[in-house]
Protein backbone atom coordinates (compact mmCIF):
# COMPACT_ATOMS: atom_id res chain seq x y z
CA UNK A 1 0.00 0.00 0.00
CA UNK A 2 2.93 2.59 0.79
CA UNK A 3 5.06 1.65 -1.86
CA UNK A 4 1.77 2.19 -4.04
CA UNK A 5 1.68 6.04 -2.95
CA UNK A 6 4.78 6.33 -4.32
CA UNK A 7 3.16 6.45 -8.12
CA UNK A 8 1.48 9.54 -8.07
CA UNK A 9 4.16 11.72 -6.81
CA UNK A 10 6.54 10.06 -9.28
CA UNK A 11 3.88 10.79 -12.15
CA UNK A 12 3.31 13.91 -10.53
CA UNK A 13 7.01 15.02 -10.68
CA UNK A 14 7.54 13.39 -14.48
CA UNK A 15 4.63 15.02 -15.54
CA UNK A 16 4.90 18.66 -14.33
CA UNK A 17 8.80 18.45 -15.69
CA UNK A 18 7.35 17.72 -18.78
CA UNK A 19 4.76 20.69 -18.79
CA UNK A 20 6.50 23.15 -17.61
CA UNK A 21 10.08 23.17 -19.01
CA UNK A 22 8.86 20.58 -22.31
CA UNK A 23 11.63 18.10 -21.12
CA UNK A 24 11.90 14.06 -21.22
CA UNK A 25 11.23 12.71 -17.99
CA UNK A 26 10.68 9.29 -16.44
CA UNK A 27 10.67 7.09 -13.71
CA UNK A 28 14.26 5.61 -13.72
CA UNK A 29 15.23 1.77 -12.95
CA UNK A 30 16.97 2.78 -9.47
CA UNK A 31 15.35 4.37 -5.78
CA UNK A 32 16.82 7.21 -4.81
CA UNK A 33 19.31 6.80 -1.41
CA UNK A 34 16.71 8.48 1.37
CA UNK A 35 18.94 8.64 3.31
CA UNK A 36 22.15 10.21 2.53
CA UNK A 37 22.75 14.02 2.55
CA UNK A 38 24.25 15.21 -0.76
CA UNK A 39 25.22 18.94 -0.88
CA UNK A 40 24.66 19.18 -4.25
CA UNK A 41 21.55 18.65 -4.19
CA UNK A 42 18.32 21.16 -3.02
CA UNK A 43 16.02 19.87 -0.86
CA UNK A 44 12.55 20.66 -0.81
CA UNK A 45 10.58 19.02 2.17
CA UNK A 46 6.52 19.21 1.58
CA UNK A 47 4.29 17.98 4.80
CA UNK A 48 1.28 15.82 4.28
CA UNK A 49 -1.49 15.43 6.51
CA UNK A 50 -5.11 13.89 6.06
CA UNK A 51 -5.45 10.27 5.63
CA UNK A 52 -1.69 9.90 4.82
CA UNK A 53 0.58 11.78 7.07
CA UNK A 54 4.31 12.46 6.80
CA UNK A 55 6.54 13.92 3.96
CA UNK A 56 7.28 14.03 0.21
CA UNK A 57 10.83 15.38 -0.12
CA UNK A 58 12.33 16.24 -3.41
CA UNK A 59 15.86 16.76 -4.38
CA UNK A 60 16.85 18.63 -7.24
CA UNK A 61 20.54 18.83 -8.64
CA UNK A 62 22.14 22.39 -8.01
CA UNK A 63 22.41 22.28 -12.19
CA UNK A 64 18.97 21.03 -13.06
CA UNK A 65 17.46 23.97 -10.15
CA UNK A 66 19.48 26.18 -12.19
CA UNK A 67 18.37 24.85 -15.44
CA UNK A 68 14.62 24.88 -14.48
CA UNK A 69 14.72 28.55 -13.70
CA UNK A 70 16.23 29.70 -16.55
CA UNK A 71 13.87 27.78 -18.61
CA UNK A 72 10.36 28.89 -17.05
CA UNK A 73 11.76 32.80 -16.50
CA UNK A 74 14.58 33.05 -19.93
CA UNK A 75 17.10 34.31 -17.97
CA UNK A 76 20.15 33.15 -16.64
CA UNK A 77 20.98 31.77 -13.00
CA UNK A 78 24.69 30.99 -11.82
CA UNK A 79 23.91 30.70 -8.01
CA UNK A 80 20.93 29.56 -5.58
CA UNK A 81 18.92 32.70 -4.08
CA UNK A 82 15.79 33.52 -2.80
CA UNK A 83 14.12 33.60 -6.18
CA UNK A 84 15.52 30.19 -6.88
CA UNK A 85 14.29 28.25 -3.92
CA UNK A 86 10.51 30.08 -4.16
CA UNK A 87 11.04 28.83 -7.37
CA UNK A 88 11.48 25.16 -6.93
CA UNK A 89 9.22 25.40 -3.47
CA UNK A 90 6.37 25.84 -5.76
CA UNK A 91 7.43 23.41 -8.72
CA UNK A 92 7.41 21.08 -5.37
CA UNK A 93 4.23 22.65 -4.51
CA UNK A 94 2.33 21.68 -7.83
CA UNK A 95 3.81 18.26 -7.88
CA UNK A 96 2.37 17.28 -4.64
CA UNK A 97 -0.75 19.18 -5.26
CA UNK A 98 -1.00 17.09 -8.41
CA UNK A 99 -0.08 13.95 -6.84
CA UNK A 100 -2.74 14.56 -4.26
CA UNK A 101 -5.45 14.85 -6.69
CA UNK A 102 -4.12 11.79 -7.98
CA UNK A 103 -4.76 10.08 -4.71
CA UNK A 104 -8.17 11.47 -4.19
CA UNK A 105 -8.97 9.53 -7.07
CA UNK A 106 -8.56 6.60 -5.02
CA UNK A 107 -10.65 7.98 -2.10
CA UNK A 108 -7.19 8.95 -0.29
CA UNK A 109 -8.01 12.76 1.13
CA UNK A 110 -4.91 14.22 1.87
CA UNK A 111 -3.75 17.83 1.88
CA UNK A 112 -0.49 19.64 2.16
CA UNK A 113 1.44 22.32 4.11
CA UNK A 114 3.89 25.08 2.67
CA UNK A 115 7.06 23.74 1.21
CA UNK A 116 10.30 23.85 3.16
CA UNK A 117 13.31 24.74 1.88
CA UNK A 118 16.34 22.57 3.34
CA UNK A 119 19.65 23.65 3.09
CA UNK A 120 22.48 22.32 0.89
CA UNK A 121 22.68 18.64 1.36
CA UNK A 122 20.57 19.05 4.82
CA UNK A 123 17.66 16.28 5.52
CA UNK A 124 14.39 16.77 7.36
CA UNK A 125 14.28 15.14 10.82
CA UNK A 126 13.62 11.47 10.23
CA UNK A 127 10.98 9.88 12.90
CA UNK A 128 9.99 6.72 14.05
CA UNK A 129 7.88 4.63 12.61
CA UNK A 130 8.13 6.09 9.41
CA UNK A 131 7.94 3.95 5.84
CA UNK A 132 10.30 4.98 3.40
CA UNK A 133 10.21 4.89 -0.25
CA UNK A 134 11.57 6.31 -3.21
CA UNK A 135 12.19 6.97 -7.10
CA UNK A 136 14.58 8.60 -9.57
CA UNK A 137 13.48 10.47 -12.08
CA UNK A 138 15.45 10.31 -14.96
CA UNK A 139 15.04 13.75 -17.10
CA UNK A 140 16.75 15.67 -19.66
CA UNK A 141 18.04 17.83 -17.58
CA UNK A 142 19.06 15.62 -14.47
CA UNK A 143 17.85 12.92 -12.21
CA UNK A 144 15.46 14.31 -9.73
CA UNK A 145 14.91 11.78 -6.50
CA UNK A 146 11.09 11.80 -5.38
CA UNK A 147 11.26 10.61 -1.30
CA UNK A 148 8.22 9.78 0.67
CA UNK A 149 8.25 9.41 4.45
CA UNK A 150 5.02 7.59 5.53
CA UNK A 151 3.61 8.09 9.21
CA UNK A 152 3.06 4.07 9.71
CA UNK A 153 1.54 4.31 13.30
CA UNK B 1 9.59 35.00 -19.74
CA UNK B 2 9.25 33.35 -23.14
CA UNK B 3 5.46 33.21 -24.73
CA UNK B 4 4.59 29.88 -26.30
CA UNK B 5 2.47 29.28 -29.01
CA UNK B 6 1.10 26.27 -26.59
CA UNK B 7 0.11 28.78 -23.84
CA UNK B 8 -2.88 29.92 -26.36
CA UNK B 9 -5.97 29.04 -25.09
CA UNK B 10 -7.82 29.99 -28.39
CA UNK B 11 -9.67 32.66 -27.03
CA UNK B 12 -8.37 35.68 -28.42
CA UNK B 13 -9.51 38.57 -25.21
CA UNK B 14 -7.24 35.74 -22.90
CA UNK B 15 -4.45 35.16 -24.95
CA UNK B 16 -4.00 38.67 -25.03
CA UNK B 17 -4.26 39.23 -21.40
CA UNK B 18 -1.97 36.22 -21.19
CA UNK B 19 1.08 37.75 -23.10
CA UNK B 20 0.61 41.35 -21.81
CA UNK B 21 1.12 39.18 -18.29
CA UNK B 22 4.06 37.31 -19.40
CA UNK B 23 5.63 40.85 -20.86
CA UNK B 24 4.94 42.67 -17.51
CA UNK B 25 6.46 39.76 -15.89
CA UNK B 26 9.36 39.48 -17.72
CA UNK B 27 9.80 43.64 -17.17
CA UNK B 28 9.59 43.07 -13.71
CA UNK B 29 12.34 40.49 -13.70
CA UNK B 30 14.78 42.01 -15.97
CA UNK B 31 14.52 45.06 -13.11
CA UNK B 32 14.72 42.87 -10.64
CA UNK B 33 17.20 40.91 -11.59
CA UNK B 34 19.58 43.40 -12.96
CA UNK B 35 23.13 44.38 -11.41
CA UNK B 36 21.44 47.67 -10.67
CA UNK B 37 21.44 48.26 -6.50
CA UNK B 38 18.39 48.04 -4.97
CA UNK B 39 17.72 51.85 -4.49
CA UNK B 40 17.70 52.21 -8.01
CA UNK B 41 15.30 49.46 -9.05
CA UNK B 42 12.73 49.98 -5.88
CA UNK B 43 10.69 52.44 -7.01
CA UNK B 44 10.09 50.54 -10.72
CA UNK B 45 9.70 47.29 -9.14
CA UNK B 46 7.03 49.27 -6.65
CA UNK B 47 5.10 50.36 -10.07
CA UNK B 48 4.88 46.49 -11.67
CA UNK B 49 4.12 45.08 -8.01
CA UNK B 50 0.94 48.29 -7.89
CA UNK B 51 0.03 46.90 -11.84
CA UNK B 52 -0.54 43.27 -11.41
CA UNK B 53 -2.54 43.65 -7.82
CA UNK B 54 -4.98 45.02 -9.93
CA UNK B 55 -4.22 43.32 -13.18
CA UNK B 56 -4.54 40.25 -11.85
CA UNK B 57 -7.59 40.81 -10.98
CA UNK B 58 -9.24 41.86 -14.27
CA UNK B 59 -7.54 38.78 -15.86
CA UNK B 60 -8.92 36.54 -13.65
CA UNK B 61 -12.28 38.05 -13.23
CA UNK B 62 -12.16 37.86 -17.35
CA UNK B 63 -11.53 34.30 -17.19
CA UNK B 64 -14.10 33.38 -14.95
CA UNK B 65 -16.75 35.55 -17.10
CA UNK B 66 -15.85 33.00 -20.24
CA UNK B 67 -15.40 29.66 -17.71
CA UNK B 68 -19.49 30.58 -16.77
CA UNK B 69 -19.93 31.42 -20.73
CA UNK B 70 -18.97 28.24 -22.02
CA UNK B 71 -20.13 25.89 -18.74
CA UNK B 72 -16.94 25.27 -17.96
CA UNK B 73 -17.52 22.44 -14.86
CA UNK B 74 -14.44 23.07 -13.17
CA UNK B 75 -15.05 27.05 -12.24
CA UNK B 76 -15.30 27.00 -8.43
CA UNK B 77 -12.07 24.86 -8.73
CA UNK B 78 -10.53 27.00 -11.21
CA UNK B 79 -11.97 30.12 -9.12
CA UNK B 80 -10.27 29.12 -5.82
CA UNK B 81 -6.70 28.59 -7.57
CA UNK B 82 -7.14 32.69 -8.61
CA UNK B 83 -8.74 32.92 -5.12
CA UNK B 84 -5.40 32.05 -3.74
CA UNK B 85 -2.99 33.80 -6.16
CA UNK B 86 -5.08 36.72 -5.66
CA UNK B 87 -4.70 36.85 -1.65
CA UNK B 88 -0.71 35.68 -1.46
CA UNK B 89 -0.45 39.14 -4.00
CA UNK B 90 -2.33 40.99 -1.13
CA UNK B 91 -0.29 39.50 1.55
CA UNK B 92 3.12 39.67 0.18
CA UNK B 93 2.40 43.34 -1.15
CA UNK B 94 1.54 44.20 2.75
CA UNK B 95 4.24 42.14 4.17
CA UNK B 96 6.57 44.23 1.28
CA UNK B 97 5.67 47.62 2.88
CA UNK B 98 5.10 46.84 6.57
CA UNK B 99 8.86 45.75 6.65
CA UNK B 100 10.04 48.79 4.21
CA UNK B 101 10.25 47.46 0.61
CA UNK B 102 13.54 45.20 0.99
CA UNK B 103 14.40 43.56 -2.03
CA UNK B 104 14.54 39.69 -0.19
CA UNK B 105 10.56 39.56 -0.39
CA UNK B 106 10.21 40.36 -4.51
CA UNK B 107 12.78 37.90 -4.92
CA UNK B 108 10.53 35.65 -3.03
CA UNK B 109 7.30 36.91 -4.86
CA UNK B 110 9.00 36.77 -8.11
CA UNK B 111 10.32 32.84 -8.18
CA UNK B 112 6.85 31.95 -7.14
CA UNK B 113 5.11 34.26 -9.13
CA UNK B 114 7.06 32.92 -12.39
CA UNK B 115 6.64 28.81 -11.58
CA UNK B 116 2.83 29.50 -10.48
CA UNK B 117 2.02 31.94 -14.28
CA UNK B 118 3.17 29.55 -16.05
CA UNK B 119 2.19 26.27 -14.62
CA UNK B 120 -1.20 27.70 -14.82
CA UNK B 121 -1.50 28.82 -18.08
CA UNK B 122 0.30 25.43 -19.59
CA UNK B 123 -1.85 23.31 -17.22
CA UNK B 124 -4.57 24.99 -16.01
CA UNK B 125 -5.92 27.11 -18.19
CA UNK B 126 -5.33 24.70 -20.86
CA UNK B 127 -7.99 22.26 -19.52
CA UNK B 128 -10.39 25.69 -19.96
CA UNK B 129 -9.71 24.94 -23.66
CA UNK B 130 -9.76 21.77 -23.63
CA UNK B 131 -13.56 21.50 -22.44
CA UNK B 132 -14.47 24.36 -24.86
CA UNK B 133 -13.17 22.88 -28.03
CA UNK B 134 -14.64 19.33 -26.76
CA UNK B 135 -17.93 21.18 -26.65
CA UNK B 136 -17.81 22.69 -29.63
CA UNK B 137 -17.04 19.13 -31.28
CA UNK B 138 -20.22 17.91 -30.00
CA UNK B 139 -22.11 20.44 -31.14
Amino acid sequence: MNKDLLTPFANATCETLKLLLDVDARTGASEADGGSEDKSRINVAIGITGDVSGEALYRFPVDTTLEIVKTMSGMEFTEIDEFVTSALGEIANIISGNALTDLSGRNITCDILPPKILDCGELSSEAENTYICSAKIDSSIGEVDVILRVKTD
Amino acid sequence: MIWKDKYNIGVPEIDAQHKELFARVGSFLNTLRSDKAWEEKVNKVNETVAFMKDYVIIHFRDEEDYQEQVGYPERDRHKKLHDGMVAYVAEVSEQYEKYGFQEIHMQQFAGKLVTWLVNHVVAEDQKIADYARSKEGRS
